[in-house]
């Protein structure tokens, strides 16, 4: 690999506004839009087309895909039971990103609360929420994820629940690691003094500037979410038919990998794409929203 | 961990690095099962992982029953006789002797009856096959041994069909891992979650197979063990999927024994009314799961036992695909009063058999079709099995469940009372008829013995459709091409390396 | 320092004994095991003779104080399956997903370093935009389906791997690659952008107008900068990869601890769940321990 030498990337891009820096950037406006398709598909196409994904054709079986001579439904082709995949997808991504985006917000909710009282208040509590998440992060999720839903049916709600746990201790960490390094910087310490309460403190000092990174860690570990539950239904716990996903729709089609392999093959496109986009996104929103990149970004 | 890689290393380099190292010993089998069996003891060999490393091939029986024609057969016993209402005598063959080197005589198969039944270890095939059953034995003399049972059991020569048979020494109160015994196989080596291998038997009383040793791999997920084949890894994969049996070359479907039903809850409305009972039947269309999802060579079912069973009633007829007439039925419900738009509930077990979820699937979208309403929720073993055994919720939804049930043993008393007398575990019937019909035809034999059965398979299939039966089903093996094994309806518990030779 | 590290521990072992809590009463709740064990068919009275021999019978809190006597001897009783002792099961098992997890980390820290290093380099080239779609395409595809496809290209197509099993230096190279997919996207991208993020701070500029090469610039200045992050994510992957290692294990039929976990949870082996959450939880706490002093080490500043 031959390496030129370095472009440097101007150190501070003045954004005229998000939009227009949006446009400037391809890639990341291609990903923007995808997303923005894709709620809507499950928002307002997905429930007409529930009866579609559902109606089986035994004889019509593993329809292969581009097949034009039939209902535009089938152009992705027909899964093991004759239903017809995209239809499937469109209902599929309700239920994925309804799991996914549920259990983000709730651990980016309760673990980047946690992690500002832990980084903020510090001693004690700080310690005890730290090894709680130490617990947690030594426990395999995958494994806590088969308990719980053994406890517990195998629905939705109960899947969220449990992903969310799992998924708590990143946002504490990072919250409480920036938390402390930013308590200590002087305009901080400044307001403090100045007898600036401390809620006041933590809504215009140190969030604008926890923010960022944590949007960063949400968009990448929705990724995550959606991945832990194709492999929860790969071993064959997760969500139970009749309900789908994305994840259970490649873990049904996996079987037919040799003679059908647009089963597993379009529900995984839709997986890649969804977080492809996201990852994207979070690179540009990095650049977009704070251009000093400070490592903790990463985590 | 640096020495095991290092011998991984050593070990590659002297297999050759360049390619990979299957070096297939010519006259070995490698078999490929699709869970570690965890407890390789003889009294746990009716668990299918079990059986079909131990079960003929290191342990012996005293009779063998050939699944194909029901014939008993015998093995280390040279016959038997009934001396009265609950004693039969067993005389055994002579110069047989353990692997261990001990001669094999009366007192180790009074053992062995002793350690299967006693309880200590729970082995499988005391409970499975000898529950309930107050059994002793009576020592003649070395060769000749007498086995009492309370109650009478007129089968008693097919049930020692399942009893392994153990040395004396071995130990009462705790699972052995290397097992001996007196079958054409040696016990070689276990590597825990790798490998189990046997070899041949050089003192071995019967004739000298021709395979030289297996050795048994485990791989739970089955399409990647049926490419071990393709890829000249492996030489037998039993229990591949219908969509992995791709190559009618190396693919055998073989009945295995197992009929697939569902089980309708006939005490709780509306599946309490016998109208929507054969609405549910007359919803399903039995021929569209044939070559689909499951095997072309499936048959269709009236009964839960394979046809092959002593008493199976061929002149009932499978109820045919009829929505019109299910619609029908269910309105005239409707009218009297019955509550046939109450959801009903249909409950699957995950992994019950390749593709069992997507058939669950398929029922719903029939059923639902056909105007039912109906829930489907699949369960893990631990959570279905709630639904299916004694004592059931009081204040239950209607519900149909999903089973596969296993009866290789010829006689379908293996079967019936659990699944139907009113006394029996997993019975949701309270029906005198039916209790007289299986209490009688337990104790009774020949002729009359098949009679009863079959009047109690018509009884339920017609007169009060319990169930909604499918299937016998089908297994498919696949096998390598260098072998020369088919596979029958024995193959789902056993697998008899003394059977293959080579091509 | 020392005083930090032991700290530390204590809080470990308080972590650990919490955790054997929060498992013991968890994966007991999950179901009586009775039914898995024994044939459908099986009396009640069966069903109870066996909850009686296996001490299932007892109070929850009775079973624990038992359990907990014996565990402070590391003796976790025996698996239900095996009647082995569970944490010779375990160790057994273990040492196998170690090795795995070890290879698959020191081969995603060398190529995750090298590519997001030279993807730095030229930000927006050719080469930084195919190694960030790369990386993020393996790092968002469902690990059980590449594992699949990947078998059926590289040992039925063309012949050149085992399919699954252990035995030669062969067996590794799927199950490895598998591993290796998800972290490596991440961790490449984490690479990358610590990289640019170091490659554009003063110090780099300075060594640049002394005139320093840019392999000086890359491994003399910007990735010792660049280190803490990467470890920070390693760090948590490498826990992670305990997620991969089951279905890896599962697939590939490998023996290694990930699948003893999942089949032993199947199977509610509960001696067993417990003695592999204990050990692979060690391990994992261990390693936070070594990244919080490499931390130390790297970075003067956090020592507390």
């Amino acid at each position: 690999m031959q390496h030129s030498t370095p472009e440097l990337v101007p150190e501070h891009i003045t954004p005229p506004s998000t939009m227009a820096l949006l446009r400037r950037n391809p890639a990341a406006l291609a990903a923007a839009m995808l997303l923005f398709v894709l709620v809507l598909a499950a928002l307002f196409v997905a429930p007409i087309l529930v009866d579609a994904a559902s109606s089986t054709d035994l004889r019509g079986r593993n329809a292969p895909p581009f097949d034009f001579g039939r209902n535009w439904l089938f152009v992705l082709g027909a899964d093991a039971l004759g239903r017809p995949i995209l239809p499937r997808i469109i209902v599929a991504a309700q239920n994925t990103l309804l799991i996914a985006g549920c259990s983000v917000v709730f651990a980016l909710g309760v673990g980047s609360g946690l992690g500002l009282i832990a980084g903020y208040v510090g001693g004690t509590i700080s310690q005890i929420l730290m090894r709680v998440a130490d617990i947690i992060m030594s426990f395999p999720s995958l494994l806590l994820a088969v308990i719980v839903l053994y406890m517990l049916e195998p629905s939705i709600f109960n899947l969220v629940i449990v992903l969310t746990i799992t998924r708590i201790p990143v946002y504490l960490r990072t919250t409480r690691a920036e938390v402390m390094e930013i308590r200590k910087r002087m305009f901080v310490q400044a307001s403090a003094v100045m007898g600036a309460s401390h809620l006041r403190i933590i809504l215009t000092h140190i969030l604008p500037i926890v923010l960022p990174t944590l949007m960063t860690i949400a968009t990448l570990e929705f990724a995550f979410v959606v991945l832990a539950e194709s492999s929860l239904s790969f071993l064959g716990i997760g969500i139970q038919p009749p309900d789908i996903t994305w994840g259970m729709m490649v873990a049904q089609g996996k079987p037919y990998l040799t003679q059908a392999w647009w089963l597993s093959f379009w529900p995984g496109l839709a997986i890649i794409l969804t977080t492809l986009s996201l990852a994207l996104l979070s690179n540009w929103m990095r650049l977009a929203f704070d251009p000093a990149q400070r490592w903790r970004l990463e985590l | 961990m640096s020495f095991t890689l290092h011998r991984g290393l050593v070990a590659a380099l002297l297999l050759g690095c360049s390619f990979p190292a299957y070096a297939q010993d010519e006259r070995r089998v490698k078999i490929v099962l699709g869970e570690e069996a965890q407890l390789i003891d003889p009294c746990m060999a009716s668990r299918s992982d079990v059986g079909r490393v131990v079960l003929q091939n290191i342990s012996e029986t005293l009779t063998v029953l050939d699944p194909r024609s029901a014939d008993l057969r015998p093995r280390l016993a040279m016959s038997w006789t009934q001396v009265d209402d609950d004693t039969w005598q067993f005389k055994l063959r002579e110069g047989v002797k353990f692997s261990d080197g001990t001669a094999f005589d009366a007192k180790d198969v009074a053992h062995s009856i002793a350690r299967t039944t006693s309880g200590a270890i729970n082995c499988e095939i005391g409970v499975k096959y000898f529950g309930g059953l107050d059994i002793s034995t009576d020592v003649i003399d070395p060769q000749t041994i007498e086995i009492t049972t309370n109650p009478a059991q007129p089968i008693l020569p097919v049930l020692m069909s399942t009893m392994t048979i153990v040395p004396e020494e071995t130990a009462m109160d705790e699972h052995t891992r290397s097992p001996v015994g007196t079958g054409p196989y040696i016990f070689d080596e276990w590597k825990a979650g790798q490998s189990i291998s046997l070899s041949r038997n050089p003192s071995y009383w019967g004739e000298t197979p021709e395979v030289e040793g297996a050795t048994y791999l485990f791989r739970s997920d089955r399409s990647v063990a049926a490419l071990m084949v393709e890829n000249g890894e492996a030489d037998i994969v039993p229990n591949i999927a219908v969509q992995d049996a791709t190559n009618t070359d190396t693919d055998f479907a073989y009945p295995n024994s197992e009929t697939f039903f569902l089980r309708i809850d006939t005490q709780v409305a509306p599946l309490n009314d016998r109208r929507v009972r054969e609405a549910l039947n007359l919803a399903i269309d039995r021929e569209a799961f044939k070559g689909s999802i499951l095997s072309s060579e499936v048959v269709s079912a009236t009964q839960i036992v394979p046809p092959t069973t002593i008493g199976s009633n061929d002149n009932l007829t499978p109820y045919p695909y009829d929505p019109e007439k299910a619609r029908s039925l269910i309105e005239e419900a409707r009218a009297d009063g019955v509550p046939v738009d109450t959801p009903i509930k249909l409950i699957g077990r995950t992994g019950i058999f390749p593709n069992g979820t997507e058939v669950m699937e398929a029922m719903q979208a029939m059923l639902s079709d056909a105007g039912f309403k109906v829930d489907l929720n699949m369960y893990d073993v631990a959570e279905w099995e709630n639904f299916y055994t004694k004592p059931f919720a009081e204040d239950r939804s209607p519900q149909i469940i999903q089973l596969q049930h296993d009866n290789a043993k010829g006689d379908p008393v293996f079967s019936m009372f659990f699944k139907y007398h009113s006394d029996g575990l997993q019975s949701v019937l309270e029906d005198d008829e039916v209790d007289r019909l299986i209490d009688e035809a337990t104790v009774a034999t020949g002729e009359t013995r098949a009679d009863l059965w079959k009047q109690l398979f018509a009884r339920l299939h017609d007169d009060i459709i319990s169930d909604i039966v499918m299937f016998h089903m089908v297994g498919y093996t696949r096998v390598s091409e260098r072998l020369d094994f088919e596979p029958s309806i024995a193959t789902n518990s056993e697998l008899q390396l003394a059977e293959i030779s080579f091509r | 320092m020392l005083k930090h590290l032991r700290n530390r521990l204590i809080s470990s072992l308080l972590s650990l004994a919490a955790l054997i809590v929060i498992v013991f009463f968890l994966s007991r709740l999950t179901g009586d095991p009775s039914a898995l064990y024994l044939p459908l068919d099986a009396s009640i009275e069966s069903r109870e003779n066996f909850r009686e021999i296996n001490g299932l019978n007892d109070p929850l809190i009775v079973q624990f104080s038992s359990f907990a006597k014996d565990i402070v001897q590391f003796d976790f009783g025996k698996s239900l399956r095996t009647s082995r002792p569970a944490l010779e099961m375990v160790l057994e098992a273990f040492i196998w997903t170690l090795q795995l997890a070890l290879i698959t980390i020191a081969l995603v820290i060398l190529v995750a370093t090298v590519i997001g290093s030279l993807a730095a380099f030229n930000v927006g080239g050719l080469f930084d935009r195919v190694a960030t779609v790369v990386s993020l395409i393996g790092a968002s595809a469902p690990d059980f389906w590449i594992a699949i496809v990947g078998i059926l290209i590289f040992s039925i197509g063309f012949g050149w791997l085992p399919t699954s099993g252990t035995g030669s230096l062969l067996h590794w190279v799927l199950p490895v690659a598998i591993l290796f997919i998800r972290p490596f996207g991440l961790i490449t991208q984490v690479v990358r952008n610590s990289m640019i993020a170091a490659l554009h701070a003063p110090y780099t500029k300075t060594a640049r107008a002394k005139g320093a090469g840019p392999r000086r610039i890359i491994f003399g200045h910007s990735l010792r900068n660049a280190a803490l992050p990467i470890v920070t994510v390693m760090g948590d992957q490498a826990a992670g990869m305990l997620n991969g290692a089951v279905i890896v294990e599962t697939i590939f039929g490998f023996p290694g601890v990930g699948k003893l976990m999942i089949d032993s949870i199947l199977m509610r082996d509960f001696s067993v769940i417990l003695a592999s959450i204990v050990v692979t939880a060690i391990a994992i706490l261990l390693m936070n321990i070594l990244i919080d002093l490499s931390y130390a080490a790297l970075d003067p500043r956090t020592r507390a």
